[in-house]
Order: C-alpha cells, then structure tokens, then sequence
C-alpha cells in the first residue's frame, strides 16, 4: 500500500519535472511567427498566388539601402537598425520596439497598423508603396530570425 | 588707529539678537535672489523664488518687530520727520553731527527704502510668477501681458534694489569712518560705543511672545493664503490635452507635441502636409486627419495665455511648422551646442521631453528644465 503511494508520487514527479523542462524550453527559445502573424502572411500569400516567401528576399530589401525615397530614410535600417531583433530609434530619437517577432510577439497582428506603416515606411525609403510580394517577403524574413 | 579711542567708552547694547539674525539673513536671502536674477539662467528660477520668498518673509517679521521690538528696533524711535531730517543734513554739511546709537535720519530713510523696494521686489514677482508661469498664489488672477509689464518693474525695483544696498554699505562705511566706529562689526555683536553727547534713543521693552504670536500667526496664514490660491487653475493655463487618437497617431516618432505650442494656422497646414512630414510620410486617413486638425485647432496656441503659447506663436516664416525654428526657441536654446542634442539620450532638437519634464502639458516651466547626463558607451552599441 505505502510502496504503491510512493511510486505512484515519484511517476506524478518525473512527469512533472519533464513536463516542467519542455514548458522552460518553450519559454525561452526563440518563438517563431505565432498564429496571428501566420495568418497574416498566409493572406498576403493568397493574394500574390504563391505557397511562401523568400525570407532572403526580405532581408536583402530591409538590410538594403534604396534609392527613390525620401534622402533622410534611404533604409528600412535607418530607423529599426541593422538587427531587427534589437531596439530601434526614430529620427527624433523615440525608441522603437524590435521587429523580429521573436522578440516582439506583439509585432504584425494588427492589419491597420501594419497597413498603414507599410505605406507610410516604403514610400519614405523608396518612394512609392510596397508590393503584395515585397511585403510578404519582410514580414517572412521578420518571422524567422 | 581707533583702537585707542575704543576702550575708552563703554559698550552697550544697540542691536538685538532679532535685528542681527534678520539683517544677516536678509543679506543672505537678497544675495541669492539677486545673483541668480541677474547673473543665472532661466533653471534657477526656483532658487530665485525661494530667495525672493525668504526675503519677504524676513521684511514681514521686521515689520512686526518695528512695533513689538526693543527700543532701538521699533520705528517710532528712528523713522525721521522732515525736520529732523534737514537739521541732520545741515549738521552733516557743517560736520558738527552727533553720533546716533540707533540707526541716524539718513540711515533710518535708508531702512524705509529698502524694506519698501524689497516689498515691492515681491509683489511684482508673485505677479510675474503668476501671470508668465501660471504657477504661485497669483496665477489665477493674472494675464501674460501683464506679467510683461510687471517683470519690466520687477527689473526696474532690482535694479533700484541694487543701488540701494551699494548707498547703505557706503554709507555704512562712511559713518563707521567718520564716528571712527566698526558699524557693521556692531551689527554682528549688537554692542556699540557709548560717548558723550550721543544721541540715545530712550530704553523700552521689546514684547517677544507677542511679536512671535504675530510673526508666525502672519507667516502661517499667508502660507495658508498662498497655498489655497495657488491651487487654483491658472489665469489662460492650457489644460492637460487628452486625446487618445493624437496621442496615439503623433507620438509615433517623437513626443505628441502639446496643441497649445503652435497657433492654429500653423497647425492647419502641418496637417495638410503630413505625406511629406520632415522628410518622411506621416500620412493618416482623410478623417483621422480632419478630426486632429479640429482638435488641434481647439486647443491650440490661440486659445490660451501661457508664455510657450506666446512667445512660440511668433513662427520663422521660412519654417511656419517648426517650433526649433522659432526665433525664441533659437534664442533660449543657443547656449546648448549641437553635440549635446545629438547624444543619448536626446537625439534631437524637437526631443523637448528629454529636457522639459512637463514638456507634454506645454507649461515648460524653468524650474523643470533638466538637461540629462550623456549615456555610458555601453548603450550605444546595444544595437549592433
Ligand atoms: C523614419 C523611420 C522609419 C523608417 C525609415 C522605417 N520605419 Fe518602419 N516604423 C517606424 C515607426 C516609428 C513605426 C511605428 C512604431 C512601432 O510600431 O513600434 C514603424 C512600424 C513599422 C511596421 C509596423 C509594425 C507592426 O507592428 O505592425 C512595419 C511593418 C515597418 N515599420 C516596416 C518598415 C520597413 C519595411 C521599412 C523600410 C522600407 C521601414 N519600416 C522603415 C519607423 C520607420
Ligand atoms: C513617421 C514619423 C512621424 C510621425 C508619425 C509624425 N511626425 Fe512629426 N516629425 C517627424 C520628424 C522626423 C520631424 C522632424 C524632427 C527634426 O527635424 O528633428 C517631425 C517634426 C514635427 C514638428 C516640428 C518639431 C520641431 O522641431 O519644431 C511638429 C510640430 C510635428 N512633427 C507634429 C506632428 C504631428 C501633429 C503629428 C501627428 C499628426 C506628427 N508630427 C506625426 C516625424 C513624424
Ligand atoms: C537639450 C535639452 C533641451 C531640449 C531638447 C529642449 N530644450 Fe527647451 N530649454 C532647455 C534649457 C536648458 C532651457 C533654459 C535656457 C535658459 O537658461 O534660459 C530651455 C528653455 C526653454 C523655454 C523657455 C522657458 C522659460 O520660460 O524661460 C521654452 C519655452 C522651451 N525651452 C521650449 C522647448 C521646446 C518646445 C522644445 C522642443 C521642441 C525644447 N525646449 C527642447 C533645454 C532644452
């Protein structure tokens, strides 16, 4: 009787402790794009008819420098620095929040939000609104580091 | 050379512990106050109100103990009537005048004119503070135009002030020469030479208890006073601004610039213009953008009184949408060099809040200005 309580509590345990190491695991590694911002993408995908995006595509057009826009915004990195996953700054010195979702999972989830930075950013960095490809291709890339 | 003459009088005493602790003081209070008025910076304008504050409280208590005090102490017993005054000035020009144990016709004026121009000194800063701040006990009852006035005075009693204190200290000087006494010695220890033909003011009893049952009583109940006044919305004061739109849509990139900072004119064309915003497209939809505009417009510039409001509202009109480009802005923020607008943790000019820290209700009161200290080098590569 006492010999069954006591395996039946060291089973509950161990099933704890490990089920405890994966929660600690989820918790820290890099979260991916959640549902919302998959979804997000997804849609994007939808409209341009294709499966994905080229995440290097999207890295190379936000690490890029660009001509056409305005000369005080020549890259996407000019306000959300080089490592999107670090803090940014505007060009009057407000802090931004990172753009990697891994480290911001509030990022892309709110379709007017993102609508209308993604008009008013790509017409100040080149001159004219981004394509359904384009953006898929950033926020792909912005998703996966 | 004196020191002969001195031992041969005896010593008594002329000036009170209240008379030399308030005198002291009051050289302290009026020191403070008139070096940072006329020497420091717009920052130090709450040391110059405490000063100036002090200064007033000390000239309430004097008032009280030139009717409560000792003999010596109380006006009745040196404030001069016209003719004592000329018999005095004629005795001095034909130097066969007496000494005077307590203060003489010309030094007692003296003492007037100095208690009246402090008194003034700080009525017209209570008034200047109320109207140009919208702070302090008179700030509900005063305009910014008349606290312009009202500083000119201010500016005119300091410098009367100031010719004043050098006239006393001469002439302190001169009688200390003159009778072959250290005046301003006596002012520390209270004692004065006693010689014969002095002119001695009749011994009387000071009333100490009731002089500090109506020194506090006042003090206290103008505090009171000042208190309850001073919590009253300021005469033209802009109100907290709370629009949760604005505050949302135009703080994106920098602070959401009080809408009383600019006219609305201004205001209207900044909002006509948001695709090409400095150099980069702030654009909103077509009725966010009316709405702010309307609102903008309500709260702006034109409908209140503070000094920003005004002194702001006077736009370059090569840059009618820049509150940097002003002349007044220009000219407040030209000691601060170019480097340190730059730095973390400001970045820019327009980055007001890093230095104003009631920048977002637009009062930018002097007394909060606080340049802040460079950043350590380590937050500088944090994003790389
Ligand atoms: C002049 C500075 C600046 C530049 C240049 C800039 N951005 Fe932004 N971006 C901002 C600010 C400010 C925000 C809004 C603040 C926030 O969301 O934290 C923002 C927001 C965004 C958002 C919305 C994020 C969300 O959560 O919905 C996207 C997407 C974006 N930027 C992409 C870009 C891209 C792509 C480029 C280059 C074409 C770019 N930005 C260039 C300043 C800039
Ligand atoms: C996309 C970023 C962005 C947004 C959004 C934005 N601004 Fe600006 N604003 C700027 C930049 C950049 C400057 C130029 C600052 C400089 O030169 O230091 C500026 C300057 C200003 C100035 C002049 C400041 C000065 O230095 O005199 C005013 C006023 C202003 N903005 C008002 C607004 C208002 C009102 C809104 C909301 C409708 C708004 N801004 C939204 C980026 C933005
Ligand atoms: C780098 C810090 C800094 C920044 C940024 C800054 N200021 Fe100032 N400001 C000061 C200092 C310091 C003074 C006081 C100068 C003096 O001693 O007279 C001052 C004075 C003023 C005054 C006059 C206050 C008074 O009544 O004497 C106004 C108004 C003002 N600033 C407005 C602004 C506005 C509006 C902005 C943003 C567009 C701004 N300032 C940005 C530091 C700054």
């Amino acid at each position: 009787m006492i010999r069954k309580t006591r395996s039946q509590d060291a089973l509950l345990l161990s099933v704890a402790l490990v089920a405890g190491f994966f929660a600690l695991i989820a918790a820290f590694s890099p979260a991916n794009a959640g549902p919302k911002q998959d979804a997000v993408i997804a849609k994007l995908a939808a409209e341009a008819g294709v499966a994905s995006f080229s995440a290097k595509n999207g890295e190379a057009f936000f690490q890029g420098t660009h001509t056409g826009g305005k000369p005080e915004t020549t890259s996407c990195t000019t306000c959300h620095t080089k490592n999107p996953r670090a803090m940014g700054k505007t060009r009057v010195g407000k802090p931004i929040e990172p753009m990697a979702v891994s480290a911001n999972p509030t990022r892309f989830i709110d379709p007017e939000k993102l609508a209308k930075w993604f008009r008013r950013n790509c017409n100040s960095v080149v001159g004219r609104e981004c394509t359904t490809t384009e953006k898929g291709e950033i926020l792909t890339y912005l998703s996966s580091i | 050379m004196s020191t002969k003459t001195e031992t041969f009088f005896p010593l008594i005493p002329v000036w009170d512990i209240f008379i030399r602790v308030f005198h002291w003081s009051l050289v302290l209070a009026v020191s403070v106050a008139g070096l940072t008025g006329f020497l420091l910076g717009a920052t130090w304008l709450d040391i110059h109100i405490w000063a100036g504050a002090a200064a007033g409280a000390l000239i309430f208590a004097r008032l009280v103990w030139g009717f409560l005090g000792s003999a010596y102490a109380r006006f009745k017993n040196f404030v001069p009537g016209p003719a004592t005054l000329r018999l005095h000035l004629n005795e001095l020009r034909s130097g066969t005048a007496p000494r005077h144990i307590g203060h003489n016709p010309l030094g007692a004026l003296m003492i007037l004119g100095l208690i009246g121009t402090i008194l003034a000194l700080g009525l017209s800063g209570a008034v200047q503070l109320g109207g140009e701040f919208k702070t302090g006990p008179l700030a509900f009852l005063f305009s910014y135009d008349t606290a312009r006035l009202m500083a000119d005075l201010h500016g005119a009693f300091a410098n009367i002030l100031l010719t004043l204190v050098i006239l006393h200290v001469a002439g302190a000087l001169y009688e200390s020469w003159r009778t072959r006494e250290n005046l301003p010695k006596s002012m520390l220890t209270g004692q004065k030479q006693s010689r014969p033909g002095d002119h001695v003011t009749p011994q009387g009893h000071a009333l100490p208890i009731l002089a500090s049952i109506a020194i506090l009583g006042g003090l206290g109940l103008s505090l009171w006073g000042g208190v309850t006044l001073a919590a009253r919305p300021g005469f033209g004061a802009a109100k907290p601004p709370v629009n949760a739109v604005y505050a949302d849509e135009c703080s994106a990139c920098h602070m959401a610039f009080p809408p009383s900072l600019m006219p609305g004119e201004n205001w209207t064309q900044l909002m006509q213009t948001l695709p090409d915003h400095f150099g980069e497209d702030a654009s909103l939809g077509r009725t966010t953008t009316r709405e702010l505009t309307d609102w903008l417009i309500a709260n702006s510039a034109d409908t209140v009184d503070t000094k920003p409001a005004r002194v702001l509202a006077r736009v370059d009109p090569a840059n009618p949408i820049m509150l940097t480009k002003t002349p007044f802005w220009l000219a407040t923020h030209d000691p601060i060099d170019d480097a340190t607008f730059k730095r973390a943790p400001i970045y820019s000019r327009s980055n007001c809040a890093a230095c104003h820290s009631d920048a977002d209700s637009g009062a930018f009161y002097p007394g909060n200005i606080d340049i802040p200290a460079a950043l350590k080098p380590e937050t500088k590569t944090a994003n790389n």
